[in-house]
């Protein structure tokens, strides 16, 4: 391979403080899981390399401070996102109930073609489960979004929800992602090129002449 | 240091603007795709041409030589003319020298962002717009990568033997008169991989001259019609061929898929030691994952030449240089492959051997003994060439010289020695050769064709077990990237200080320790809507700075509340509260919250207001005060209750005209902060009789108190009325007498005040033109900014209070 162009996605995690957004991430770029509940106070990111439809993605995954007293200072790092996921817990009413809100600060403040997906972590802690998975299918529907119950402890959705995103955001590109493709094509598929002139020689003995020059 | 190397240049015009593309090219070049934009010069206001020898300037200048004739004058005129219209000078440069043109294109530095990005934004871009970067930078990460798969090959790949059939054949500059079949289709399974060379296909002039000749398609369709028959093959890039030496490589079209990065290149080494009567020609590709390298050679002739052939073959090794696609990478030579077949007319003969003794030994079959003799067995043997080759067995007579037509040995006048000119040879692992032959049934040339069939073992790729290498190489080089995110830890995210008083400073240290594995830069930086990274009565210090990998630096966060944010504080309008956003360079953001509470204080509250105020500020419910500071902007409520003067401006001037109005100096010499700090806190908490604190820490404390006044004691819009009339003593008596009454209150008791201190003026060594100084700036403050002269005009009109008679 020659030298290649890689995409660059930026991901935002949003919800409420507490419903795993840095576990999810740590869960997904270091495979790690850590119990206890550190308040991210401030704007983290991650970085994670993934390949679809043969193409190298590489994915800033932003991890933002939850609290509410902080959100007026987070909005302004929703316009430079690509892909938002929208993160409750499935083990607070509370939590599901604001993503009303964190979903119309999105529409305020991220960019129109920004791709958004709902999830609903901590699925593995059942028994305190207070937002049923049909509730979040239905809201997921009624604003347009995939869904997805995850969680960042049993490692349970986790690659399937960041990957979905991913896979949205690229389709979302798609017609500026095909130029890139098509100048890649230009450059490198000298061979698939050539193969089509030696198999007209090949198939078509007659018409080979035409083929030389 | 200065580096020479070829260029070729273009002016190049669009919408009357010029720049000078400087491209590379490989060889000759002839068609567009030879050539790859290098950079673009601009000729713009900072491109200069400077005509000379002797170059000594900055970095950021060009030297092109151009060669010697008419089309580098007609270049040089065209780009003066460009750059004259540009610069609007004209014949500056008369001329050059004739027989050197040096030129130099002198830039600003500042051109040189700029022009990168006219060199970029000829590429390809296509993502900009959708935000999707196209990162350059990432070019370490993919070598990276590239680097790490090469290491773990063997996780991933696998033998898989594929069959190469290698045939070579100096046709002596004939045209294909009979089938090639016998040569071609001697194996019962068609083989995967063709790989045919020809030497000698033209003989004439017009070949070697323009290198073109009809030839080429007589013999690759005399080639092509005698693939194997039983599959189907697919061309690959067409052939590479140097006058007479051709080189042809078809492989089984259900491989062509698996055959990338293919690469031609051409090498003379005949005339003159660079022409291509003699030399290689050769095909590099990849074959799956393997490299793989094919060269057709024709070597120098003649019997005693042997180590001029020695020597061309040394001359391919290096100078044949194929270029990858990778234009970063350095250019791969024929050994950087994983196996490498050479064949070709290496023209090594038999020698030290009566012709006789050699036909005897061919007729005995005795090819062993014969081998002795040859020239290309004895070089390899004695390490003069083809280092680390193998050849197999020759069960084959010798390939070189019949009369044309025949199985006739030379029967001319210099009756040749035969010799096995025609050569197999292969470097590499993994090589079995199954046959090694010549075709005696071919009689066009004077020489017999000769091929191989060689089993390679080709590494392929598992792909699932590619992919998990891959995956895990990927992944270890973002752990690496994640963890080469700077990172800082904070030894407090929540800063609280607490009763904050008016000009009190308050500090609190925040320390930053770099945890991360590399160094970092850190800097506070700006929230959306507002004007600075924090609130005005908020500093951090330093704002931003550089942490060496484990180094701590302390920030100091220091709040002081002056006469410009108070007055918002004062009745919690605002709040001590703000939220700091502490960015590393390409890291992450931590945001640090500072929370206090603000004692209310006198200084800065509006005159109206103090004068509504009966007990000390402190003892007033914030909720009161709020109620008080919203009604004052409606209507005052208490209006009839009100006091005459605010009663804590009573307390310093009842004090001053007290016990100071004898006081040398006072008003001229300073207090002490710790006494204001008393002062202060005594007007805003308690009633006393008198005031802590030397005279003239009480005076500043006036003094402040006035600057401190959210509207001046003569209102601001009053101000420019002042100005106007300031010559005028009634005009100026009847603008006070249109003040505000608490305003023109206190106007007046500070001037009655002044007026006394000035019949003392023998003690206290004060004078109208000090006293006008002093307080004119503080009671009629500009809107705007003053000047020298409005602050004059300023002095003249509260002179008029200090001298007259009326009180």
């Amino acid at each position: 391979m020659a030298k290649q162009y890689d995409v660059l996605f930026r991901l935002l995690l949003l919800g409420d403080s507490g419903v795993g957004k840095t576990c999810l991430l740590c869960r997904f770029t270091d495979n790690e899981f850590h119990p206890s509940h550190i308040s991210t106070i401030g704007v983290d990111f991650k970085m994670k390399t993934l390949v679809i439809d043969g193409i190298k993605v590489r994915i800033q995954i932003w991890d933002t401070a939850g609290q509410e007293r902080y959100q007026t200072i987070t909005k302004q790092y929703y316009r430079r996102a690509q892909g938002i996921f929208l993160v409750y817990d499935i083990t607070s009413e509370r939590s599901f109930q604001h993503i009303m809100k964190w979903a119309s600060d999105v529409d305020e403040y991220a960019p129109d073609k920004v791709q958004k997906i709902l999830v609903g972590n901590k699925s593995d802690d059942v028994d305190k489960r207070q937002v049923a998975t049909e509730q979040g299918v239905k809201l997921a529907k009624a604003y347009g979004m995939d869904f997805f119950e995850t969680s960042a402890f049993t490692n349970h959705n986790i690659t399937e929800t960041f990957t979905r995103l991913a896979e949205q955001v690229l389709a979302a590109n798609k017609k500026d992602l095909d130029l890139l493709r098509m100048s890649i094509n230009d450059e490198f598929n000298l061979a698939a090129l050539e193969e089509e002139e030696g198999l007209c020689d090949s198939v078509v003995g007659d018409q080979r002449k035409g083929c030389w020059c | 240091m200065k580096i020479f190397s070829l260029r070729l240049l273009g002016l190049v015009e669009s919408a009357k603007e010029y720049a000078i593309f400087i491209y590379t090219h490989r060889r000759m070049a002839i068609t567009a795709d030879d050539v790859s934009l290098e950079d673009i010069v601009p000729i713009s206001l900072d491109f200069a041409i400077v005509e000379g020898e002797q170059l000594s300037y900055q970095e950021e200048e060009l030297e092109l030589r151009l060669p010697f004739g008419s089309h580098s004058r007609l270049f040089l005129n065209e780009v003066i003319r460009a750059w004259s219209g540009r610069s609007g000078l004209k014949d500056i440069f008369k001329s050059f020298h004739d027989f050197q043109l040096s030129l130099l294109l002198f830039r600003g530095i500042s051109s040189r962002e700029g022009r990168d990005d006219l060199v970029r934004s000829s590429s390809h871009t296509p993502s900009n717009k959708a935000q999707i970067l196209t990162m350059p930078q990432f070019g370490l990460r993919d070598n990276l990568i590239k680097c790490e798969l090469l290491k773990n090959e063997d996780l991933y790949t696998y033998l898989e033997h594929f069959s190469f059939f290698l045939g070579t054949y100096n046709v002596n500059g004939q045209t294909p008169k009979e089938s090639l079949h016998p040569w071609l289709s001697c194996t019962p399974d068609p083989p995967d991989v063709y790989c045919v060379g020809f030497q000698e296909l033209d003989l004439s002039k017009e070949a070697f001259f323009f290198n073109d000749t009809p030839k080429e398609l007589e013999w690759t369709k005399a080639v092509f019609e005698a693939l194997h028959p039983d599959a189907k093959y697919a061309l690959v890039r067409k052939l590479v061929r140097l006058v007479g030496i051709m080189l042809i490589f078809y492989v089984k079209k259900e491989h062509a898929e698996f055959i990338s990065e293919v690469e031609a290149e051409t090498v003379g080494t005949g005339i003159m030691g660079r022409m291509g009567n003699k030399g290689a020609v050769a095909i590099r590709f990849r074959f799956h994952n393997s490299d793989i390298c094919v060269v057709n050679s024709h070597l120098a002739a003649h019997v005693e030449e042997y180590e001029r052939r020695n020597q061309d073959y040394k001359d391919i090794c290096s100078r044949l240089q194929f270029r990858q696609l990778d234009l970063t990478q350095p250019p791969l030579n024929i050994m950087k492959h994983n196996v490498v077949l050479w064949l070709g007319d290496l023209n090594y003969r038999i020698s030290d051997l009566d012709v006789d003794d050699v036909k005897e030994l061919i007729n005995k079959k005795d090819f062993e003994t014969l081998h002795n003799y040859d020239q290309l067995k004895r070089q390899i043997d004695k390490e003069a060439v083809f280092d680390g080759f193998m050849e197999g067995q020759i069960h084959f007579q010798p390939t070189y010289k019949y009369d044309t037509g025949s199985d006739q040995w030379d029967t001319s006048e210099k009756c040749r020695v035969p010799a096995w000119c025609d050569r197999i040879l292969w470097k590499g692992q993994n090589v079995q050769q199954s046959f090694y032959q010549s075709h005696m049934a071919l009689k066009t040339s004077d020489h017999k064709p000769v091929s191989s069939l060689l089993v390679i073992g080709i590494k392929r790729i598992n792909a699932e077990a590619y992919k998990k290498t891959f995956e895990e190489i990927v992944r270890n080089i973002d752990k690496m990237e994640n963890e080469c995110i700077p990172s800082v830890t904070l030894s407090k995210r929540e800063f609280h200080f607490k009763d904050i008083k008016f000009m009190q400073h308050q500090a609190e240290t925040l320390s930053l320790l770099n945890d991360g594995q590399v160094p970092c830069q850190f800097e506070f930086i700006q929230k959306p809507n507002e004007p600075t990274y924090c609130k005005p009565w908020l500093t951090a210090n330093p704002p931003k700075g550089f942490l060496a990998q484990g180094g701590s630096v302390d920030i100091d966060l220091e709040v002081f509340v002056n006469r410009s944010t108070a007055p918002e504080l004062n009745f919690g309008k605002q709040q001590i509260e703000d939220i700091l956003v502490l960015h590393l360079e390409r890291g992450k953001d931590y945001f640090i919250s500072v929370t206090g509470n603000y004692l209310p204080s006198c200084y800065g509250t509006s005159i109206q207001l103090l004068c509504q105020l009966r007990e000390p500020i402190q003892d007033m419910p914030q909720e009161t005060l709020h109620k008080l500071v919203m009604s004052e902007v409606g209507n005052a409520v208490y209006a009839e209750k009100s006091l005459d003067i605010p009663k804590e401006l009573w307390m310093m001037v009842d004090h001053l005209f007290r016990s100071a109005i004898k006081q040398e100096d006072i008003f001229q010499q300073p207090g002490l902060r710790s006494e204001f700090a008393e002062i202060r806190d005594c007007l805003d908490t308690g009633m006393p009789d008198s005031l802590p604190g030397s005279n003239h820490s009480v005076a500043e404390a006036l003094l402040l108190f006035l600057d401190a006044l959210p509207e001046p004691v003569v209102p601001y819009c009053f101000y420019q009325q002042c100005l106007e009339s300031c010559s005028n003593a009634s005009q100026c008596e009847k603008i006070i007498s249109k003040l505000p009454q608490c305003h023109q209150n206190v106007f007046r008791y500070l001037a009655a005040f002044l007026r006394e201190l000035l019949k003392n003026s023998d003690s206290n060594r004060l004078d109208v033109n000090i006293l006008a100084t002093i307080f004119a700036s503080l009671l009629l403050r500009s809107p705007t900014k003053q000047d020298l002269a409005e602050k004059r005009r300023t002095q003249e009109f509260f002179q008029h209070f200090l001298t007259q008679g009326s009180a």
